[in-house]
């Protein structure tokens, strides 16, 4: 299970150049036991990363064998390393798949709530509707409130909203800034008019 | 010839590599309704030799019958057999070509159509 010498790995290659049918299996036959060996012992991969990874290598190899410059590391090395990446890339998108479950279960978890509890919290909005109707806000202030509310800090995106993304810079931002103080500060004086509020 | 644990997942994926018996393979299987066994039966082989055989480079060019017979002497398939196949997929992939507005020329098609005669006319000429 150990890799070619460098003579019988440059033969390899020139066959592979030459379009010769069966080489692949020659490749595969030389290859693959020795990069599952480094890929399993030195990347702590499971057997089928370990085959995908190596099986994507060489056919990555055997597709465009001319990217593989003989003068500049051995077939062996080349491969392995190529197989490696692919890996390690594996390991990544695997990683980060799970971190997106986690995430998506906490937030299902924490948004999920018991049945009375969804009633209650229909009604409080709908109050709030009411109460927020009775600001008189426009339609591009409540379009900036809700943004706002969901935690949008884009000065471009809002000014788009409010219809001042023709303004220079600077004062776009301006302008941004005085509707979003106004906008919260109403709402401010909305919470301490709550005729609810036991605070 | 040993089968190693990562032959099938090999074979499966060349599937997806244009340059080899896998794909044409799976072209066949997909144009004739055959499965994987009745593919290895016609070719005169065992399911683990296919394998091996998908892993190849599919033949082209001007030694297209002389790779054949590289193919067939080392897996000990049928070769008429084998080219039949290549024939019969590389036909109907000009076609589609053509029918997608791609740059196969008629030439090209007459040439593919007169080499996809049955194996047995090309035995007894």
């Amino acid at each position: 299970m150990s890799f070619p010498s460098r003579v019988d790995e440059l033969k390899l290659h020139e066959r592979v150049l030459q379009g010769d049918p069966v080489v692949p299996v020659d490749v595969f036959r030389t290859f693959m036991p020795p990069i599952l060996k480094v890929l399993e012992s030195e990347m702590s991969c499971n057997r089928e990363d370990a085959h995908d990874s190596a099986i994507d290598a060489v056919l990555s190899y055997l597709r465009t064998p001319e990217r593989y410059d003989p003068q500049r590391a051995r077939l062996s090395t080349y491969l392995t390393q190529a197989a490696k990446k692919r890996a390690m890339d594996r390991r990544r998108s695997s990683d980060a798949r799970t971190r997106r479950e986690q995430d998506f279960a906490g937030v299902f978890e924490v948004q999920a709530r018991p049945p009375k509890e969804v009633l209650e919290k229909s009604v409080e909005a709908s109050l709030a509707a009411q109460r927020l109707d009775s600001l008189g806000l426009d339609e591009r202030e409540r379009e900036v409130l809700r943004l706002v509310l969901q935690g949008e800090r884009s000065t471009r995106k809002l000014a788009t909203v409010l219809g001042l993304d023709l303004l220079p810079e600077d004062e776009q931002r301006r302008e941004v800034k005085r509707h979003r103080d106004r906008l919260m500060k109403m709402l401010e004086r909305l919470g301490k008019e709550d005729p609810d509020d036991e605070s | 010839m040993t089968n190693p644990d990562w032959l099938e997942t090999a074979a499966r994926r060349s599937a997806y590599e244009a340059w080899t018996l896998g794909h044409v393979f799976t072209r066949y299987r997909e144009l004739e309704g055959r499965s994987h066994e009745d593919l290895a039966k016609a070719l005169g082989c065992t399911l683990e030799v296919l394998h091996w055989l998908s892993l190849c480079r599919r033949p082209t060019g001007e030694t297209f019958t002389e790779q054949v017979f590289v193919l067939a002497k080392r897996f000990e398939v049928d070769p008429l057999r084998l080219s039949e196949v290549l024939r019969r997929v590389e036909v109907m992939d000009a076609l589609s070509a053509r029918s997608d507005g791609g740059e196969a020329t008629d030439e090209d098609t007459l040439q593919l159509a007169a080499r996809d005669r049955p194996y047995d006319e090309e035995t007894s000429s």
